[in-house]
């Protein structure tokens, strides 16, 4: 088991380094250098600049001070907002998208499961239908849109419904907004996978035999099926950070937040290399370790998992 | 033989003949179809997939103005205008950037022209366009200093002036009118809007650009079929070449090329797709290789995963042992036995692919101006979100029907073309 966590760690280590790698070629090509502006600079000043920067070095020596940088977790200066550190950006920008994030994860986790679990054990009754119906519409309406109606519906399009701040996070009202455009489809998407796998659930044999044994309803559901069906929900953690993470760059864009979705965004459109790259491996190696994190736990939990996965 | 009564036959009848045809075999594909066409979700997804493809491809051909057409004075019209009656039968609109139009029978409206008094009416063009309140009202202070009554315009309208005092606009919040503007002309002032009537001219509505927003959905929907389709394309392409190779070959090959693919969706792909799409040059070529450079590692482990078994079936042995190639085993055997669950990816692909191009266009990564896809048309859209929601409704909407059409459809392909998928 030991030896199957320290391969599992080794692996994310050399992902993480892979994409960095990955991302320094990818920047680094990009024809013209980081300060091509419509106004060209003169030459003289670029040359200053790339001095101050090390970008007249070799790029096999900027590769290496990349790399030793990211292991000291120092991600380099911004080239566009002067004087300003990546490192800087991202824990300035780490509070609101976390919040937001855990907010969103939360309502999923108590929202989504007990719909799941409802329209199951409601199945093609009308609750179901409507749940489904909603779920459908979640999964299928980006959260673009989704965010923008709410803003829309509540902060002020309709004048009876102006209940909601249209940007910002300065009340507690302002979390609403965001937290819903952002949870929307993996909400959707977890009630969905909750009841279909409720349904396979029930239809077992232990079920029955539970029930036959004359355990009380409550308790066959409790203590043998809500356990099984949630196993499959469980594998789309992963997934689902992927989703919220992704979704907070617009959904920071619409309402205005400055978490680092919306940092990301605007390095983006300032081409801003080292922060769109400092971003990118912060974002990937963040997501690598909550799914390493995530697959640990789940084999901790569940004793059928085997560890000879890297076989198959 | 021909000591045989012919009396000792009886003939069959009708119906015993009938009970002896034997029934036409269903292929896999008619077997799959019948079942695609009992589905009504899939049917109608199916009817929405033509509308909307119906929508961008011919749907040009309709109208007369290009996507990239603007029309000065007729920015910010909304599909649905409210019409004041100035005198019996002569009805007036007033647009959200206060330009003043005669509303005929026909729906052909017609701007009047401000009257410029001098300078008395600089300052105004923008008033009322996306101020907080106390900015607007800061504005509007500041004017009354200036001059006494400065919130009024005149237009001409023959030979005489209809007049517009927009004051009540501004003071609504203290004042507690349950009207925005009066409209004077020939000395009756009209506060109230007679009705409101479709806008002929511009079903949609205009952008902010005084571009007609019908054609530029139906545009959009070019844009965002052509992107799926084409990076689905792609997808299939490299997914199925790739996965069916690692399938096939098995063993360190197999184990080499899995473990790219692995790291490549050990990230969030939306990310990789950003990180192309900002070291290519924006525009249509870059978004659909992006997106199909990268969603590619889904199908090649679904082929891969149908190569595994499939290669251990009689047929791949006997093709094999006739001294068949590789190359054609995969071509010939392996992949077309593997089609139904291709296609079912490649459908739910294209939802996916419409997704992911809007979420670019809307973070400023799509194509580039005056083109533009649903979600560029959507990112516009958003600074004048609350005075001109039409503008984010109709492509939101375009958004929202295509991927419930294709969700729809694809679930219902997933059922009929793999039947052990389904689920209760």
């Amino acid at each position: 088991m030991a030896k199957y966590f320290i391969k599992r760690f080794v692996v994310a280590i050399i992902t993480i380094l892979i994409i960095a790698t990955l991302t320094f070629v990818m920047m680094h090509s990009i024809p013209g250098g980081p300060f091509t502006r419509e106004k060209a600079l003169p030459e003289a000043q670029i040359q200053i600049l790339e001095e101050k920067y090390h970008l007249d070095d070799p790029l096999i020596k900027q590769y290496g001070d990349y790399m030793a940088g990211l292991f000291r977790l120092d991600l380099g200066p911004s080239f566009v907002k002067i004087g300003v550190e990546v490192n800087e950006l991202i824990a300035l920008g780490i509070p609101p998208t976390a919040k937001i994030g855990l907010f969103a994860l939360i309502l999923i986790v108590i929202l989504g499961i007990p719909f799941g679990i409802i329209s199951a054990l409601k199945q093609n009754k009308p609750i179901d239908y409507i749940v489904m119906f909603m779920a459908t519409l979640g999964v299928t309406i980006p959260s673009f849109v989704v965010a923008t109606l709410i803003i829309f519906v509540f902060a002020g399009g309709v004048p009876a419904l102006n209940w909601l701040p249209t940007f910002g996070l300065t009340s507690p009202l302002g979390y609403i907004g965001p937290v819903l455009a952002l949870a929307g489809y993996s909400l959707s998407f977890v009630t969905r996978l909750t009841r279909s796998s409720m349904l396979e659930v029930l239809r077992q044999d232990y079920i029955r035999t539970a029930r036959a044994n004359g355990i009380r309803e409550y308790k066959v559901m409790a203590k043998h099926a809500i356990k099984n069906a949630l196993i499959p929900v469980i594998t789309y953690i992963g997934p689902m950070i992927a989703a919220i993470m992704t979704g907070s760059f617009v959904i920071e864009k619409i309402f205005h937040i400055p978490g680092i979705g919306g940092y990301f965004i605007e390095s983006i459109t300032n081409r801003d290399y080292t922060v769109i790259m400092g971003i990118t491996v912060f974002y990937a190696a963040f997501y690598i370790i909550m799914v390493l994190l995530v697959d640990v736990a789940y084999a901790l939990v569940d004793p059928r998992i085997k560890f000879t996965k890297g076989k198959s | 033989m021909s000591d045989i009564n012919k009396n000792k036959f009886v003939f069959v009848s009708d119906r015993e003949k009938e009970h002896d045809e034997a029934r036409k075999s269903l292929t896999y594909w008619a077997d799959a179809f019948r079942r695609l066409r009992k589905s009504k979700p899939a049917m109608f997804g199916l009817a929405g997939v033509i509308l909307v493809v119906l929508f961008g491809l011919i749907g040009p051909l309709f109208t007369n103005v290009s996507y990239s057409d603007q029309e000065n004075d007729h920015r910010n019209l909304a599909p649905r205008l409210a019409i004041y009656e100035i005198e019996e039968g002569v009805f007036v609109h007033l647009s959200g950037d206060y330009n003043m139009f005669i509303v005929p029978e026909d729906g052909n409206l017609q701007v009047l022209e401000v009257y410029e008094e001098e300078e008395e009416l600089e300052g105004r063009s923008d008033v009322g366009e996306m101020l907080s309140p106390s900015e607007m009202r800061k504005q509007r202070e500041e004017e009354a200093a200036k001059v006494e009554n400065v919130n009024l315009i005149k237009y001409m309208y023959g030979e005489e002036f209809i007049e517009l005092d927009y004051s009540f606009k501004l003071e609504r919040d203290e004042k507690g009118h349950d009207f925005d503007f009066a409209i004077t002309y020939k000395g009756n002032t009209v506060n109230y809007p007679a009705k409101t009537v479709a806008n002929k001219l511009y079903p949609f509505g205009t952008d902010s650009l005084g571009r007609d927003l019908l054609t530029r959905v139906m545009f959009g929907a070019r844009i965002s079929l052509l992107v799926a389709a084409a990076a689905t394309l792609v997808n299939f392409l490299i997914g199925v070449v790739y996965g069916a190779i690692a399938g096939y070959k098995g063993g360190r090959t197999d184990n080499i090329m899995m473990r790219i693919v692995d790291v490549i969706n050990s990230v969030p792909l939306v990310l990789i797709i950003i990180l192309l799409m900002v070291m290519f040059e924006a525009g249509l070529g870059t978004i659909i290789l992006a997106i199909g450079l990268v969603y590619w590692v889904n199908m090649a482990r679904l082929v891969r995963g149908q190569m595994l078994s499939l290669k251990e079936q009689e047929f791949v042995l006997a093709a094999r042992a006739l001294g068949v190639r590789s190359r054609k085993i995969i071509t010939r055997h392996l992949i077309p036995n593997a089609m139904g669950p291709i296609i079912v990816s490649m459908t739910m692909m294209i939802p996916s692919a419409i997704f992911t191009e809007s979420f670019l266009s809307f973070i400023g990564l799509g194509v580039s101006a005056p083109m533009a896809s649903w979600g560029t048309l959507a990112n516009n859209a958003l600074s004048g979100l609350l005075t001109y929601p039409y503008q984010l409704m109709f492509p939101a909407g375009a958004i929202a029907i295509t991927m419930l059409a294709f969700n729809f459809l694809g679930d219902g392909l997933r059922d009929a073309l793999d039947p052990r998928l389904r689920k209760g």
